[in-house]
């Protein structure tokens, strides 16, 4: 039993950097731009297709994961430029509505071009197959994506912590007009925010193509884990969505033994019990 | 009554009189419109459009049995009980008698007692059992094999294909379909005498299965029976096989959506993979051989589930209306009752006592992709055979 509790952690760790991945760039995106991004999971999904699609052309999973995420972004950063910055300064409302807009757009238009059945991504050949532990097996696959999440996230950090960008970012969060009255181009700053936190949900979409497929439907689920996420972990807190997205993978595979048919809804009950305890999530602050 | 109405009804009424033998001639040149409840919008919309390419074949195929070309009409459910109930009665209000469709259980046991309180017909190849059981009613009939025919004609045969598998392990959805499935499957396993070793239950929005993949690995069954449909089903065996189970142990899909779900999930997945399926393109009955040679002619592709199911039901509906003699919805519907047909399937009746139609249920194993013929070739039949509630078990109290 403890051998099962064991794994099932285990799983809950890669499922939750998983999650992180899924979420940061809508945490990144709500933190800077105080902009609520209702098109984060039409743009996971795109990120899926692309990896299809690139993986098709290529017969190269690698060229996928860098591409695709970087086609996402630079859809992202025109759509920002044409429409997103024009909506900053109106209510949430609008936000949702624009956004929400945007992803029945990208929604129809891969129904138009892939079809309404889902397709399967195969896993990139070095990492197919399994790691045998006493009874259980894990995937590779999933092995190099906690990996590689983690590797995101140092990096995300480093860019947030470390950098020039990152500081501005973080003293854009606190008031975009002392930052544009000290002679940044704010606008420029927003523009590549916008594109770096879709981008991220691109690369997620990537990532998560060979375990779940690329399906036109897939957007509005992931994105009610994303908003779970950033919700637990505090809106705008980079920190708050890694630990969001570990918490969130643990309950909902631990559940899985414990209480199978609730685990769904812990992960709401989870985000209950933080919101009751601290209205503002893990990390966030008033 | 004005003149003209007062002159339209004698006239008619003299040459019903006059003339009895041309009845049936009258009835033919009547018009006679197909309403097709098809989900064109919504997140079943992948089925819809491929079940009214079926029900529009069926009219221009069989609407000449009616001696002139019946008209036909999609009505999109947009994949939504409550707007497709709205519709439904729009339709009837405005005439409509003869429905045809809808993918979705919820859907469909709506949309039926609609058409029964209207005096209609209704055809579905919707999954619900209630359908034909405690919600049944006059004017609905069903051509999908229930959930207690699609347990026989899989756990049974491939019991006996694997005779050394005694440990079977569910995964279920835990709703009144997944229920459905369960209950069938633990009193089959008893009958069997193999052993149920345990049963993950999901939520119905459940896509991450890796944790009950964890459980059930826990258990180490010889077989994993997964009990969900749709997606969540595509998903589950998705990552089932990516965590290396098919190697562990044998996987059996009780309910498939057939074709194209396979395409979706491709032959790198299926190989080795058991699947239930309501039909399969390669099955060589005679009217299925002249299916597919029509599809392939019309449409260029192979006939998937949701196309033939609709194609069935709108041909079963016209044939009816020609033995009945008789756009008279309840007249009709009696006609359905106990009638024989040539089907995909091959022989197909409809059971007078719960409107359920009596056809083949499959269990196909996933092919590899060296072994396959054309894109479509993605399965082997193993199995088909016909299981259905009798006697007690029929639930349906037709009133």
């Amino acid at each position: 039993m403890l051998n099962l509790y064991f794994f099932l952690t285990l799983n809950g760790l890669g499922l939750g950097m998983i999650y992180f991945l899924i979420s940061v760039g809508l945490t990144i995106i709500f933190g800077l731009l105080n902009f609520v991004n209702f098109a984060h999971g039409a743009f996971f999904m795109l990120g899926s297709y692309l990896c299809y699609a690139l993986l098709a052309l290529t017969g190269q999973f690698w060229v996928a994961l860098i591409f695709g995420p970087l086609i996402v972004g630079v859809l992202a950063w025109g759509a920002e430029k044409v429409l997103i910055r024009r909506a900053y300064h109106l209510p949430h409302t609008f936000h949702i509505l624009i956004t929400v807009g945007i992803a029945l757009i990208l929604q129809e238009t891969s129904i138009l071009i892939w079809g309404p059945v889902g397709k399967s991504i195969p896993m990139p050949e070095a990492l197919q197959g399994v790691v045998i532990m006493g009874k259980f097996a894990y995937p590779k696959y999933r092995l190099f994506l906690i990996l590689f999440s983690a590797v995101i996230g140092f990096i995300l950090w480093l860019l947030m912590e470390r950098t020039r960008f990152g500081a501005l970012v973080r003293a854009g969060s606190e008031s975009t007009e002392m930052v544009s009255l000290l002679g940044v181009d704010i606008f420029k700053l927003f523009s590549l925010t916008f594109a770096l936190g879709v981008g991220l949900a691109g690369m997620a979409g990537v990532l998560f193509g060979p375990i779940r497929g690329a399906d036109p439907f897939m957007g509005p689920e992931v994105l009610g884990v994303a908003f779970v996420v950033v919700v637990i972990g505090g809106m705008g807190s980079f920190t708050g969505a890694l630990v969001g997205g570990l918490m969130i993978g643990l309950v909902q595979s631990l559940m899985t033994a414990i209480w199978p048919e609730g685990a769904s809804l812990m992960i709401y009950g989870a985000m209950a019990a933080v919101i009751l305890l601290r209205p503002y999530g893990l990390f966030g602050r008033a | 009554m004005n003149r003209r109405s007062f002159l339209k009804t004698g006239l008619a009424a003299t040459t019903m009189l006059a003339a009895p033998g041309v009845l049936k001639p009258a009835m033919a040149a009547a018009p006679v419109t197909i309403h097709g409840l098809k989900s064109m919008s919504g997140a079943f919309a992948s089925y819809g459009q491929f079940a009214e390419m079926g029900s529009k074949l069926a009219v221009q195929d069989f609407g000449p049995l009616l001696g002139g070309n019946p008209a036909y009409v999609t009505i999109d459910t947009e994949s939504n009980a409550g707007k497709a109930v709205r519709k439904v009665q729009e339709a009837i209000q405005q005439g409509a008698t003869f429905f045809d469709g809808c993918t979705l259980s919820s859907t469909a046991l709506a949309v039926g007692k609609e058409v029964a309180k209207g005096g209609g017909v209704f055809m579905t190849p919707a999954g619900a059992d209630e359908i034909t059981g405690t919600d049944c009613n006059a004017s609905t009939f069903r051509w999908t094999v229930p959930t207690y025919g699609a347990v026989h004609e899989t756990v049974r045969p491939l019991s006996k294909l694997l005779p050394k598998a005694r440990r079977w392990y569910t995964i279920t959805p835990q709703y009144v379909f997944g229920e459905a499935l369960l209950t069938a499957a633990k009193d089959l396993f008893k009958d069997l005498g193999v052993e149920h070793v345990g049963n993950s239950y999901h939520s119905m929005q459940e896509q991450e299965f890796s944790g009950y993949l964890t459980n059930a690995m826990a258990a180490q069954p010889d077989v994993l029976v997964l009990l969900n449909f749709g997606g969540q089903a595509s998903n589950c065996l998705r990552q089932a096989v990516n965590f290396g189970l098919k190697k562990q142990m044998t996987i059996l899909m009780v309910w498939t959506a057939g074709l194209d779900q396979f395409q979706s999930l491709g032959p790198d997945i299926l190989e080795g993979v058991y699947m239930g399926a309501q039909y399969w393109h390669q099955v060589q009955s005679p009217m299925n051989i002249a299916l597919v040679k029509r599809v392939k002619e019309v449409y260029g592709m192979s006939p998937n589930y949701p196309m033939a199911a609709d194609y069935i039901g709108t041909k079963v509906i016209l044939e009816a209306i020609k033995k009945a003699g008789s756009t008279n919805g309840k007249a009709v519907a009696k006609a359905m009752e106990g009638m024989a047909y040539e089907g995909p399937t091959g022989k197909e009746s409809i059971r007078a006592v719960d409107h359920q139609v009596i056809k083949d249920y499959y269990l196909l194993k996933g092919k590899a992709k060296s072994a396959m013929k054309d894109a479509d070739d993605l399965a082997t039949v193993v199995s088909a055979g016909q299981s259905f509630p009798q006697g007690d078990k029929i639930l349906c109290k037709m009133a």
